[in-house]
């Protein structure tokens, strides 16, 4: 269209008299260079033309008082009064507003400026400026109103993603759509794939998908080729090095040997021997020094792409390695994808597309995140007097750790725990343009993932003397064994949609979609093991190598599967261009949903008024304003494929028999419930969007109150029923939250920056748990055997519940004063609160001592650019959460412990805030309290990267458009209280399960150098 | 029509079952399933960890005055040392998992009790399965009934309205027992009449000592005299005739074993709430601590170990009872306190303890300990005989069969009536039956634990029950009532 209307000016150009001719030339003045194709006209006429190939035009205007445009697509038309000049020469702004960015809404695309509901956006030029390991790391700080946190430090480890916080006790997880397809998970996607990330956070934007959108959505699209576009080759590289971040300062050999044996005495025990010239004994070894270490990281990314008339493709190949910097290659990870996406017009009516993409990948994983037995947590925990090896050279084992503290280095070495996977997710579709305004659309889509998991434990004895083989359990495995399983997901959709779009009165905008959904998912896994191979050596760890197959051979097999069935409609229209609606249904009929409750329907509405295009508006500094308002519900059905039924659970084994044999036993271990259903959520928002100063200024804020019904719980029933309860739809559960992103940028200097920064302000507490519903406990502390979160109704999620300390006692008079704690309370014991007054310490004395869920997180950015030079700066942050650091199993005597111990309590005013030592701990100083309630707020300087961009005129040399070389430094700073080695950490095991550091694997600072080079 | 094509299917395509796994509406059709669904009842007389610890010892040992807590310190299972002085309130998971994993029990059974009648098959073994399933619903109770008196009387699969049943008194569950125990042991098989393979089950023996000491409890004498001696003259069982054979593991289900759960070291299970393992935690927590690799719970007091001298010589079976410093443990060394991990413990428990040589071989061994829990022994019911027939006014046949018992550890016969009679049946029971859990429940039963154990705390009137768990009190929104005392 556009260029018919090129030719139509030309044309008319050509008719016209000369009454007077301007010329001049039209540039770009970001670059000088000419602008091609420009058009020229004269306001309130039809009067126009085009610039040539050097940017030149000339036009001929009635009389000197004429108004001349000038429009360039990208850029910001100019107005310019000719005032009888005969040479204008213009420099056109790049617009840099970003209404007219096309949005990818639920099996759709709509402007920016006429949403209405609250959409975030990610696009690959964001990031691309700053390479991330993992898609859901685009997100982190750069939208407002998403949460990202690392569960995991260790590479190829996931993410925990909360829009909209949690809304849920149980799973809080978004839908992802990758190019129309659900698909669990995203580590199979590269990231250089994606050209954008759409995140539906409101309900109305939601609700086109139903009842999976309560979590929220995101939308993901990956690269396809542009049509009519030169072909382009691509290469992009990166390698680095990553290093711990931080160490904790533990005691050291002389230091422990001190705390130790004042521990015996005040235990009423004699010190071990050893310990009894503590200064002999030096810095003993640092276990934090022996696992972690400098690992690298490397990506290679090969992109094709192209396009001509009627078609257009992009062709990428990717390999990425990652080491870990705890267990370095038996924490790797390493990913091969491959991608193909094209689409092509095989008639004027028909276009045929597709989006196949392969992922094979392998990651090798060591215990992570375990109070018992990771390598973190026996490196913070081992005691330093034990040498990491004998004299002999083999791994030694400690004299005093007690279960689960074992040498880690030798447990890091005896891992072998591999995960293999082939996945290929694609789709095909095709579009039919029935009339101009009425096109169908049929895609299929494949989602296939066959694992492979491998475990192999070998045998081996750290025993000083093997033939008595005195070591302890945790450092002897005597019988090695071999264990495999095979894993198939298989997710198939097809879905059917029609979508009309017309305009008409030059007033109305309409839009409607209406379409179905049919999907299955299906899960199959098997598997085995075998024990005593003859061979200890990892290679030969298959369950058949051995002599005897069959003897302890075992197998095991699962499968599961369900269904969703789907019909949704979508109508958007648009008055003016300045009153916006907008209205969504969705029904869908789950498998996974009781008989009695088998469909469930979702409908949404919003609507918007863009201000600043309504008459009365004075234009000053801002140019465009925007009012949103919605309404919508959504479900999650997230809820188990088969809860609303009673399976009879087999393995109640008994053993019989001269021979011990284990006999089957079987029964139903719940109670069935017929009426399970989706949990619903109902969220109402209101947002305003806001540019100024010709699109550099971007604001924009949302409000949100989401409430969440029919939140499945198995409320406790009493125990007499002899059965686990039913999971039943009664739990309720409310949100609401703030978010507010801004954003500035310059480009039309030679010195261009943007600095932008989003908040997000959210609170989220649990409104009702049921008739009879109790708390949930969750958050398992071990050296405390107690749970250290609570969720009840009233309070945040999960928040930690426990004693509160009240300073130490320092005399014996104070014990006798304060409430009874426990019979061996003494001084320098701590003193906790007798929060009932009933002069008793006991279970009634705890109450709320901490919040896992932040006030706000925020994130912020500046990007500078000087001619080819680029600096980019990412901060990203979280403030007023709490961490329950559980990272000293102070339910064992002989462990290590950070060195704030050496300030314990030794006497009278000696210390008020760490107690004194004992083996026993008679007072339960370890109890959960607010003493391992820290602050975990932080901000990090998550990525700092300086680029460098090769001048134009070296390249043309060796036919390259670009060629930028960079050095990113990610992780670099971190500002926080928290005494645990990394304060950003994610759910792990649950929607409950917030803010425990129970030796979390925390995540590298890393160097990495690339290049980025485009032919 | 793409659209009604969907409909078309959508009734089956929304269908989807447990493929893999059963449902309660199509299990209980055969022999198999009759037989899968007893043994589920089985599988709870295992549980030990509900999740917190239960252990028989817990309560029959460690409550009386023949053991201590022990442990690594008094914070190791703190509620115990709390309940075993005395001081115990109604807040602690130990007696929350103790009534849990009971009615757990009482479920299984009440399951198999509804739902195999009406399975067609061998009547024979039906018979059998259901007095199976009476005499684990009769068990259950019965410990529920000894430790808190009158309790919730769930004679059948409760449904979700009936979940506030408030307590029944204590008769009519020892009602309940009674019927129970009489009805199974009409039908239950003979030990001789199970095949081998069977080894384990439930027999009429078991269901009639069981029934024995219900009558003991009820204080009904000539009912528990005459059935005791259904099992001495049934010729089912006797006196192994070496005191020190009866607790190795060579020793399981020997010829004195009447009712003995049947736990084993190889079924590679792990920690957690009742899973399928088949091992006990007994082994680990009962064995000394530091290079013994146990946990040192049990401990046995000095009082228990004199009351083996006071015949002015050594009773033969303490050496079977329990560890001295300088006692070899098994293939795990020389008792010292040093190799203890220096506790102060002059004793330790012996007739659980298991050689390393008996460790799992596959997976974690402390939730995998091999020893079967002997709970009731012919010695025992020999004794409860002794007992009866005392109190039926029998004093030679009382004498009789106390003297069998200590024939077999060649001690000089007792020739004593009237109330030194008793004693002496009583003193026998707290030797013969030392550190099998017996002793707390012996002492409440015969009326004696106040002034044996009021030294320790023990408040008559109070500590013969434990206190209903708090929790349950609240999860019946008070239905329950507590005990007096707590």
């Amino acid at each position: 269209m556009r260029l018919g209307l090129v030719f139509y000016l030309l044309i008319q150009s050509l008719w016209t008299s000369a009454q007077y001719n301007v010329s001049g030339r039209v540039t770009f003045r970001s670059d000088g260079q000419p602008a091609i194709g420009a058009i020229v006209q004269v306001k309130g006429t039809t009067t126009g033309t085009v610039t040539d190939y050097d940017g030149l035009f000339q036009i001929t205007v009635p009389n000197g008082e004429a108004t001349l445009t000038f429009t360039y697509i990208g850029y910001i038309t100019v107005e310019m009064a000719v005032q009888g000049q005969t040479k204008l020469d213009i420099g056109l702004e790049e617009n840099i507003s970003q209404l007219e960015e096309v949005i990818v809404t639920g099996y759709g695309v709509q402007k920016r400026s006429s949403i209405s509901g609250s959409v975030a956006t990610v696009q690959a030029a964001e990031i691309a400026e700053r390479p991330v390991l993992r898609v859901e790391q685009a997100l982190q700080g750069r939208t407002a109103g998403v949460q990202i946190a690392q569960t995991s430090g260790s590479p190829g480890s996931g993410l925990t993603v909360r829009i909209r916080g949690v809304g849920t006790i149980n799973n809080s997880d978004p839908l992802y759509i990758v190019d129309g397809i659900p698909v669990e998970g995203l580590d199979y996607l590269n990231p250089n794939d994606i050209e954008s990330i759409n995140v539906l956070k409101d309900a109305a934007s939601a609700a086109i998908y139903g009842a999976r959108g309560a979590n929220g959505v995101v939308l993901i699209s990956t690269k396809g080729g542009r049509r009519n576009q030169e072909g382009k080759i691509s290469y992009d590289a990166y390698a680095g090095i990553q290093r711990p971040a931080r160490l904790l300062d533990l005691l050291n050999a002389r230091e422990y040997a001190v705390i130790q044996n004042e521990a015996h005495i005040a235990a009423g025990k004699t010190p071990p021997v050893e310990f009894a010239n503590p200064d002999a004994m030096g810095r003993g070894t640092d276990w934090q020094e022996a696992i972690f270490q400098h690992a690298p990281i490397s990506s290679h990314q090969l992109t094709l792409t192209g396009g001509a008339e009627r078609s257009a493709y992009t062709l990428s190949g990717n390999y990425f390695s990652q080491d870990g910097i705890v267990g370095g290659d038996k924490a790797n990870f390493q990913r091969i994808t491959a991608r193909l996406n094209g689409n092509h017009d095989l008639k004027k009516w028909f276009t045929l597309g597709n989006n196949l993409g392969f992922t094979w990948f392998e990651r090798d994983a060591l215990t992570e995140n375990s109070q018992f037995n990771s390598p973190i947590i026996r490196a913070l925990n081992m005691d330093p007097v034990t040498p990491i090896r004998k004299a002999d050279g083999t791994y030694a084992y400690s004299n005093y750790a007690d279960t689960d503290i074992a040498n880690p280095v030798n447990a890091i070495e005896q891992t072998h725990n591999t995960w293999r996977s082939n996945r290929f997710v694609g789709s095909v579709y095709g579009d039919v343009r029935l009339t101009p305004a009425l096109t169908f659309r049929s895609a299929y889509s494949l989602d296939i993932t066959f694992a492979l998991s491998r475990s192999f434990a070998p045998r081996f004895d750290l025993s000083a003397l093997p033939g008595i083989s005195e070591a302890p359990a945790a450092e002897k495995n005597l019988v090695n064994s071999v264990g495999v399983g095979n894993h198939t997901w298989r997710n198939a959709q097809w879905e059917n949609y029609l979508t009309y779009q017309t305009s008409f009165s030059e007033r109305h905008d309409l839009t409607l979609i209406a379409g179905t959904t049919a999907l299955t998912n299906r899960y199959d896994a098997n598997g085995g093991g075998n024990t005593n191979l003859p061979s200890n050596d990892p290679k030969d760890a298959y369950i058949s190598n051995t002599i005897d197959p069959i003897a302890s051979q075992s197998a095991w097999q699962w499968a599961s599967e369900s269904a969703l069935l789907s019909w949704f409609g979508k109508a958007n229209y648009e008055l003016d261009e300045k009153y916006l609606f907008s209205a969504t249904f969705r029904a869908d009929g789950s498998s996974r949903f009781g008989r009695n409750n088998r469909y469930g329907y979702f409908p949404s509405f919003s609507a918007g008024w863009i201000l600043s295009r309504e008459g009365f508006w004075n234009s000053g500094i801002i140019d465009f304003a925007k009012l949103r308002a919605s309404w919508g519900q959504n479900g999650n059905d997230r809820i188990g494929d088969y809860s609303f039924t009673t399976v009879v659970s087999s393995g109640q084994n008994y053993t019989f028999g001269p021979t011990e044999v284990i006999t089957n036993g079987s029964v139903a271990l719940n109670a069935a419930n017929p009426d399970l259903k989706w949990e619903t959520s109902t969220q109402t928002n209101f947002g305003l969007d806001m540019e100024g100063y010709g699109g550099r200024l971007g604001f924009t804020t949302d409000y949100f109150i989401k409430k969440t019904s029919d939140m499945l719980y198995a409320a406790p029933i009493p125990l007499v029923a002899g059965t686990a309860p039913p999971i039943q739809n009664i739990a309720t559960a409310e949100n609401s939250g703030l978010e507010l992103a801004l954003l500035y940028r310059n480009r039309d200097r030679a010195f261009k920056y943007a600095l932008g920064g989003n908040i997000t302000f959210i609170r989220s507490r649990v409104t009702g748990l049921g008739t009879g519903g109790e708390p949930v406990y969750s958050g398992y502390v071990q050296f405390a055997n107690a749970n250290a979160s609570r969720t009840d109704v009233g309070h945040p999620l999960a928040s930690f519940f426990g004693f509160v300390t009240d300073g130490i006692f320092q005399t014996q008079a104070e014990v006798e004063a304060a409430a009874f704690q426990n019979a061996g309370t003494a001084p320098g014991d701590i003193r906790f609160r007798d929060l009932d007054g009933n002069g008793i310490i006991d279970a009634n004395d705890q109450t709320y001592i901490g919040n896992p869920t932040p006030d706000f997180t925020y994130g912020f950015n500046a990007d500078l650019s000087w001619k080819g030079i680029e600096l980019n700066l990412f901060f990203q942050g979280a403030e007023g959460n709490d961490i329950f650091n559980n990272t000293t199993r102070y339910d064992f005597g002989y462990v290590n412990r950070p060195s704030s111990v050496l300030n314990r309590w030794t006497g009278p005013g000696t210390s008020h805030s760490e107690p004194r030592v004992n083996l026993n701990d008679p007072n339960q100083n370890a109890r959960i309290s607010d003493r391992f309630v820290e602050d975990g707020s932080y901000l990090r300087l998550k990525t700092l990267q300086l680029a460098y961009n090769l001048p134009a005129a070296w390249l043309k040399k060796v036919q390259a458009d670009k060629c930028k070389i960079y050095v990113t430094a990610q992780n670099l700073l971190t500002w926080t209280r928290y005494k645990g080695l990394d304060p950003e950490i994610g759910s792990v095991g649950g929607s409950l399960e917030l803010g425990i550091d129970r030796g979390f694997y925390p995540q590298a600072r890393t160097i990495m150098g690339g290049v980025s080079l485009t032919f | 029509m793409i659209v009604f094509l969907l409909i078309s299917c959508s009734k089956d395509f929304l269908d989807k079952a447990p493929i893999v796994g059963i449902t309660e509406e199509n299990f209980y059709r055969t022999e198999q399933d009759a037989i899968a669904a007893v043994n589920a009842a089985y599988a709870t007389l295992q549980f030990q960890l509900s999740p917190a610890g239960h252990f028989r010892w817990f309560w029959g040992d460690i409550m009386s005055d023949d053991a201590i807590k022990g442990g690594s310190g008094d914070n190791d299972v703190n509620d115990l040392l709390q309940l075993e002085t005395f001081k115990g309130n109604a807040n602690t998971d130990l007696l929350e998992s103790e009534w849990g994993a009971n009615y757990e029990g009482i479920y299984r059974a009440n399951v198999v009790l509804e739902k195999v009648p009406p399975i067609v098959m061998n009547e024979n073994l039906k018979a059998r399965i259901l007095g199976e399933a009476k005499f684990i619903r009769a068990w259950n109770f019965y410990n529920l009934v000894i430790m808190f008196g009158d309790v919730p009387l769930a004679d059948r699969v409760l449904a979700p309205s009936e979940y506030n049943m408030p307590r029944t008194s204590a008769s009519l569950v020892w009602d309940l027992i009674e019927k129970d125990l009489t009805e199974a042991a009409a039908v239950l098989w003979r030990r001789s009449e199970y095949p081998s393979a069977d080894l384990g089950r439930i027999t009429k023996g078991a269901a009639q000592a069981l029934l024995v000491k219900t009558y003991l409890w009820r204080e009904k004498w000539s009912e528990a005299r005459m059935t005791a001696e259904a099992i001495i003259q049934s010729g089912e069982y006797n006196l192994v005739a070496d005191y020190a054979d009866i607790f190795p593991l060579y020793g399981e289900n020997n010829i004195e074993s009447i009712f003995e759960i049947q736990y084993m070291n190889a079924s590679g299970g792990n920690w957690g709430k009742n899973n399928a393992n088949e091992g006990t935690f007994t082994n680990v927590f009962t064995r000394a601590r530091g290079q013994f690799a146990g946990y040192g719970f049990n401990i046995p007091t000095q009082d228990f170990v004199d009351e083996f001298f006071k015949e002015g010589f050594e009773d033969p079976r303490l050496k079977s009872t329990v560890f001295r410093v300088g006692d070899e443990m098994g293939d795990r060394g020389t008792f010292t306190i040093e190799a203890t991990g220096g506790l102060p413990h002059l004793y330790y428990p012996k007739k659980y303890f298991s050689n390393k040589s008996e460790d799992a071989t596959l997976g974690d061994p402390n939730p995998n300990g091999g020893s079967n829990d002997r709970v009731i022994r012919y010695a025992d019911v020999l004794l409860m005989h002794a007992e009866a027939s005392f109190f039926t006014g029998d004093e030679t046949a009382s004498r009789n069969s106390l003297n069998q018992v200590r024939a077999r550890v060649s001690i000089p016969s007792v020739s004593a009536s009237g109330p030194a009679l008793l004693d002496a049946i009583y003193r026998e029971r707290r030797i013969e039956l030392g550190l099998e859990a017996h002793r707390f429940f012996d002492l409440v039963r015969t009326g004696r634990a106040a002034q044996v154990l009021g030294p320790l705390g023990f408040v008559s009137g109070v500590h013969e029950l434990f206190p209903i768990p708090q929790s349950q009190i609240q999860a019946t929104n008070g239905a329950l009532s507590q005990n007096p005392g707590y």
